[in-house]
């Protein structure tokens, strides 16, 4: 017996029930390693095992839900000792059945970064270990994840190092998204994508809660699916689950009119109620579902459904950018932060991400950005290279659905690309051009987007999931191609189905007063069916064309998002009447905005260096004073920060594209030590810092002790600034200043974090104890003068 | 924020009340807890059906008039921890803000799950909701306290090797519960881990607990 056969065999296929709540019932205390019963108690994990077979279920999950390194460590057991005696159990118990023995995995018991300390990279070792000690299973089901990317990194574990079929179940809340934001959507095209074989819901809530996040995910998977819920709510003072075995195969029943295939049990359940199950199923039907899942990609919490025109954003692209360019040499990645908010802001459903530049790792850039990115931002991203290893270094670490931009009709692009898509469950752009260059007429261009749609298709990639670029050329060089793109682009959208991207500024190269080429070339490029127009959101006429088009074509239903645009003449941005609004002031009141303009206004008479020694400098060692003296309070010199902050970029702009470059103070290394995340102190202290002209190495938080001496060596600092807010991980302070000076470090080290005191600080041999963040910056101009 | 008995100026007030609206937006929520028999073991208190062991003079003190507890375990989950990283790389102040408005929600949190134990187990008198990191009770309990409510599958939190408990904003806390009327213990500065560093004490004031 194998699963495929269970699938075409039987109507229904049952899994067993819980494992921890029968083995609690023997007394298992809570914390203790269930694993290691595998090793102590052979005969109850084969006596409950046995149980649940002879009630009928044709899946019994192995006793591995923990059995990996990290939750093993203080066990005595080894990974492989704990799985390989589970499954032989297991085995035992089904001896003369066709029942299926599972390798169970389930979450590792640390959350991922960014939330959590855990890399991506880790979480895949981990699973894989545990994988490969588990390949004398049958299936493999992993099962109770919360995070998306934690599944994702046991997915890709088991399917890269065994040939098993992979059942994924994750755990719902009543509010149908799991602990981590995760939506059902955005779960079942995500694990589609990747390969799972049977998808569905299991632990949390009981089957009547369950029922409308099982038909969610009904609709969006052809997948066959699988459902085991808990007995019903627990009550938190008894522990008992309130639902009985009958209630719950009735309830269970009503779930099988939504499509389920895989029925079985989690906490509170027992052998009783697979037997109650299987007698409930016995008479009904498998009911087939016939679902259409419409284009789309997605973060764990966002699924962009392309059933109207969705705006990528350009602007995460070095090129012609001066100021980006510099920011991917000096690896600042707060930079492409700021640009991926600001498009967000603006209106971007989707961001496309370039980071490609000669001189720079570019695979070990797009992960970083990838990493960062949707670390704070919750839109989908589309993965911008030209280079198929980062296109896969992009697409592992990716969290959802993404889009690759891009696979183009020659052999060589086809073969490379094709391959990723398929494997990681992305969505790909398809530039109409091959090895013959980009064709001049629209037949031929649409001929090419023929040809890169069947080939998808052969590999089993949906015709969905291909989205047409048909390219944009200059229109001041060869104007008569205008219209050829565009017509190439009615035919793709009409005869194939497919969405159509376009890169729309390149339009109007060469030409005076771009925008209005811009925008009017949108609007003809959406009337004639584009549905992914990549633009730069922050042109504020490009997004009106977006927002009309959306309202004039009947997307816009009621003009509702029209009109929160621009229904309402929005406020001006300062609270303050605007009487003599100077630099000071603007930075005195926190204002961004004004102290950005009144800062541009500046530069077209004063030198940028004038401007910082004469006006920011003295503005930001006011707001410090006013600090010390208790007229203002953090949140207020934070906020004169920021705005100092905006008027620096201002003119950090100016400097570099007038070709020179900004002076710097001086260079320091900043971290929040290893084991700790508390790392917003250390960034308030970054920001002030950057404000008073000392270039900030930010190592960020939860840093290795040697990185930190690496980074000093490696950037010659003459200060380096620890912070730490744990008593626990004081030591790790420690244990840095240590390495620092065994390691003969020139630097003077600064420290600081709600825990310490001045005592301590010179205990552990810190040159300095920084009680905030202002005493920081006078630490620096000690120790770095000016 | 620092602000103590100071009033924050209006253009501060609108800095809150956005950051508070917009924190409401992205957490849920959620606390778990269960009712126990200790056991005292020497100078230890075991949690029974757990494997869960409390070490420290000040946990003794606080559960000695108490043969049962009630462990609990509240978050405002991880919804928080990505809104102020979005914060921090635009806006700092709004991610202070939105930190300390967290760090106050999941208070609140906590608070609330207190009202629901007290009346579902009215009749019992209760001890102050006392924490891992108080006085000398360590914080390398945290793993057990986590399993002992089976507190990842059940909302969501985890512990880092450091303790640090992730989402960031969840807090741990144990009351002991009695049959009983409990003398009323000292809340003070005094069992308080940040005694010696607390802003607010060495401006002779104090903080909300």
């Amino acid at each position: 017996m194998d699963l495929n056969r269970l699938l075409s065999e039987k109507e229904f296929v049952l899994l067993d029930g819980a494992m921890g709540t029968m083995l609690q019932a023997k007394g298992l205390k809570m914390g203790e390693i269930p694993e290691a019963l595998n090793i102590e108690k052979p005969h109850l994990l084969t006596e409950i095992h046995a149980m649940y077979a002879d009630a009928g279920a044709d899946i019994i999950y192995a006793n591995t839900f923990g059995a990996n390194r990290y939750k093993l460590a203080h066990s005595g057991y080894t990974v492989q000792q704990a799985v390989s005696s589970a499954i032989a159990n297991a085995r035992a118990a089904c001896r003369g059945k066709d029942t299926l023995v599972a390798l169970d995995i389930g979450p590792i018991g640390q959350l991922l970064e960014p939330t959590g300390t855990l890399s991506f990279e880790e979480a895949y070792d981990i699973y894989k270990e545990v994988a490969v000690a588990g390949s004398d299973c049958d299936l493999v089901v992993i099962e109770t994840m919360t995070d998306l990317y934690e599944m994702k990194a046991a997915l890709l574990a088991v399917k890269e190092n065994t040939d098993k079929p992979v059942i994924c179940t994750m755990t719902f809340e009543e509010n149908h998204r799991t602990f981590t934001g995760c939506s059902v959507r955005s779960m079942a095209v995500t694990l589609q994508g990747l390969g799972a074989d049977v998808i569905g819901v299991n632990c949390s809530l009981g089957p009547k809660e369950l029922y409308p996040v099982v038909e969610e995910l009904c609709r969006w998977t052809d997948l066959p699916v699988a459902v085991k819920p808990n007995a019903g709510l627990p009550d938190p003072v008894t522990n008992e689950y309130s639902i009985d075995a009958k209630e719950f195969a009735a309830l269970m029943s009503d779930l099988a009119a939504l499509g389920v295939k895989f029925f079985g049990g989690c906490c509170g359940t027992d052998p009783e109620f697979i037997r109650e199950l299987r007698s409930a199923l016995a008479d009904m039907k498998y009911t087939q579902r016939k679902n259409v899942i419409p284009p789309c990609c997605c973060t764990p919490a966002n699924t962009v459904v392309i059933d109207m025109p969705r705006v990528i954003g350009e602007r995460i692209n070095p090129t012609g950018k001066k100021r980006f360019k510099e920011a991917l040499l000096a690896e600042d990645i707060d930079y492409i932060l700021g640009q991926a908010i600001e498009q967000i802001r603006a209106g971007a459903d989707i961001l496309d991400v370039n980071v490609g530049l000669p001189g720079i790792d570019e695979k070990a850039m797009m992960v970083k950005a990838v990493k960062a990115i949707q670390g704070i931002a919750d839109v989908p991203l589309q993965l911008d290279s030209t280079i198929p290893d980062v296109l896969e270094a992009g697409l592992r670490v990716y969290n959802g659905k993404p889009i690759v931009n891009s696979v183009n009709g020659e052999e060589k692009s086809l073969r490379s690309v094709l391959p990723l898509v398929k494997k990681y469950g992305a969505a790909v752009v398809g530039l109409c051009l091959d090895e013959n260059g980009i064709p001049k007429t629209a037949e031929q261009r649409f001929e090419i987007a023929k040809r890169i749609v069947s080939r998808a298709e052969e590999m089993g990639i949906r015709r969905e999931d291909v989205y047409i670029d048909c390219l944009t050329l200059t229109a001041s060089a060869e104007q008569e191609g205008v219209m050829e793109t565009l017509n190439a682009l009615e035919r793709v959208r009409r005869e194939l189905g497919c969405q159509t991207v376009l890169g729309v500024s390149n339009i109007s190269f060469g030409l005076p007063s771009r925008e209005i080429i811009n925008h009017n070339f949108l609007m003809m490029a959406l009337a004639k069916g584009l549905t992914l127009p990549i633009i730069n959101p922050n042109t504020e006429s490009m997004m009106q064309t977006v927002r009309a088009y959306k309202l004039l074509a009947n997307f816009d239903k009621n003009s509702t998002d029209f009109i929160a645009h621009y229904g309402t003449q929005k406020p001006a941005e300062t609270v303050k009447p605007q009487i003599n609004v100077d630099l000071p002031y603007a930075i005195d009141n926190g204002l961004k905005g004004e102290g950005a303009k009144i800062t541009e206004k500046l530069l077209e008479t004063t030198d940028p260096m004038d401007i910082v020694n004469n006006i920011l400098v003295p503005a930001l060692d006011k707001t410090g004073a006013d600090f010390e003296s208790g007229k203002i309070f953090l949140p207020q010199l934070i906020q004169s920060a920021g705005a100092a902050q905006a008027c620096f970029e201002v003119i950090k702009n100016y400097i570099s594209r007038s070709g020179g470059s900004s002076e710097s103070k001086g260079k320091i290394v900043l971290a929040t030590v290893k084991g700790d995340i508390h790392d917003i102190g250390k960034n308030i202290v970054k920001v002030l810092l950057e404000n008073y002209g000392y270039e900030v190495i930010d190592l960020g938080k939860d840093v290795d002790c040697q990185l930190v001496v690496d980074a000093a060596i490696r950037h010659k600092v003459k200060l380096v600034g620890l912070s730490a807010l744990m008593t626990t991980t004081l030591a790790s302070m420690e244990e840095t200043i240590r390495l620092l000076r065994e390691n003969k470090v020139d630097c003077k080290v600064m420290v600081g974090g709600a825990v310490l005191t001045e005592e301590y600080a010179m205990k552990i041999g810190a040159d300095f104890y920084s009680k905030d963040a202002k005493e920081s910056c006078d630490i620096a101009k000690l120790v770095l003068g000016k | 924020m620092g602000f103590r008995t100071a009033l924050p100026d209006e253009n501060m007030r609108a800095v809150i009340d956005e950051c508070e609206s917009e924190l409401l937006k992205v957490i849920s929520p959620r606390y778990v807890y269960r009712a126990a028999d200790i056991v005292r073991n020497g100078g230890e208190i075991a949690v029974s059906g757990t494997s869960l062991v409390f070490k420290g003079r000040d946990i003794a003190a606080h559960l000695k008039d108490c043969d049962r507890c009630v462990l609990m375990c509240a978050t405002i989950s991880d919804g928080a921890d990505r809104l102020i990283r979005a914060y921090e790389g635009a806006d700092m102040t709004k991610a202070f803000v939105t930190d300390c408005l967290a760090s106050a929600a999941v208070e609140q949190v906590c608070a609330l799950a207190e009202e629901e134990i007290r009346n579902r187990l009215s009749g019992w008198y209760f001890t102050w909701r006392f924490s891992p990191g108080y006085g000398d009770l360590p914080l390398d309990i945290q793993p057990a306290f986590l399993d002992a409510l089976n507190a990842q599958k059940r909302i969501g939190v985890t512990v880092t090797d450091s303790m640090i408990l992730i989402p960031r904003k969840s807090v741990t806390a144990v009351m002991g519960i009695s049959q009983q009327e409990i003398p009323r213990g000292r809340r003070g500065c005094i069992c308080c881990n940040m005694k010696d560093t607390c802003q607010f004490r060495i401006k002779g004031e104090h903080c909300g607990s």
